[in-house]
């Protein structure tokens, strides 16, 4: 065993819970992927993954660096740039990738990518039009 | 850092599965980077010729203990780990959970340790 694979060993065990709560955090990550366009209750994914909700985000944002809602959030922010570019228009986005305002759409929009959804789109969509992206 | 640029890109491109973006002739060696097959425009990643002396020293230590030089993250890890020792590829770590990631580490045959790891 090499240097480095006794340390990821060390580590892992040192840092993650063991065995069954892990892939409990795994299956609620994997939840939000798949359902993260639907009214989603982070409190029901958390019993979903028979935790408390305190000790779910603790254990998620162990796991993945984030809390549950703001992972939620760039899941969307992320398939809205996708969607904003395949020409989809912004109000259209925003109620397919599961956010219930536009306000509040572009407001987090803007504050993720620097720019409103209109002109991020504005400006990357004509870029892929010219080959650019 | 590799120590053979040709070698490097067949391994790179013919096993990895990178694609050739850029070969530039600089004297000697090239200007040579690849680029993911699924992200063509995205970033490149330089086939440096090893070319200062105390740079293999540092090379040699972090290739003896089993530490990768850079990670590339794949969509199934187990699926890529077969396919890789199929064509051959010498794992110093097999597929390994760490958390929510599993980890492998490769010898790219270049002097170099690459891990590979999947995020689940």
């Amino acid at each position: 065993m090499t240097f480095y694979e006794q340390q990821v060993r060390q580590l892992r065990d040192a840092v993650y819970p063991r065995g069954e709560l892990s892939r409990q955090i795994v299956a609620a990550k994997q939840y939000i992927d798949q359902h993260f366009a639907e009214e989603l209750d982070l409190n029901g994914i958390a019993r979903r993954a028979l935790i408390s909700k305190f000790h779910f985000l603790r254990l998620f944002k162990l796991h993945y660096g984030v809390t549950p809602h703001r992972y939620l959030t760039e899941v969307r922010l992320l398939e809205a740039r996708r969607l904003l570019l395949k020409g989809m228009p912004v109000t259209e986005v925003c109620v397919a990738v599961g956010f219930e305002g536009v306000t509040s759409f572009k407001g987090l929009f803007k504050r993720y990518w620097g720019a409103t959804p209109a002109s991020w789109k504005k400006s990357n969509f004509r870029d892929r039009a010219a080959g650019k992206v | 850092m590799v120590d053979d640029q040709k070698k490097a890109l067949r391994f790179y491109t013919e096993v990895l599965g990178f694609v050739k973006k850029r070969e530039i002739p600089m004297g000697e060696h090239a200007w040579l980077t690849v680029v993911s097959a699924e992200e063509q425009d995205g970033v490149e990643l330089v086939l440096e010729p090893m070319g200062f002396a105390p740079a293999r020293v540092f090379q040699k230590e972090l290739y003896d203990a089993g530490i990768p030089w850079t990670a590339f993250q794949v969509g199934d890890i187990a699926a890529a780990y077969e396919r890789l020792k199929g064509l051959g590829v010498v794992f110093k770590m097999a597929p390994t959970s760490m958390g929510p990631t599993t980890l492998a580490v490769l010898d790219d045959t270049c002097g170099n340790n690459i891990q590979i790891y999947q995020v689940s």
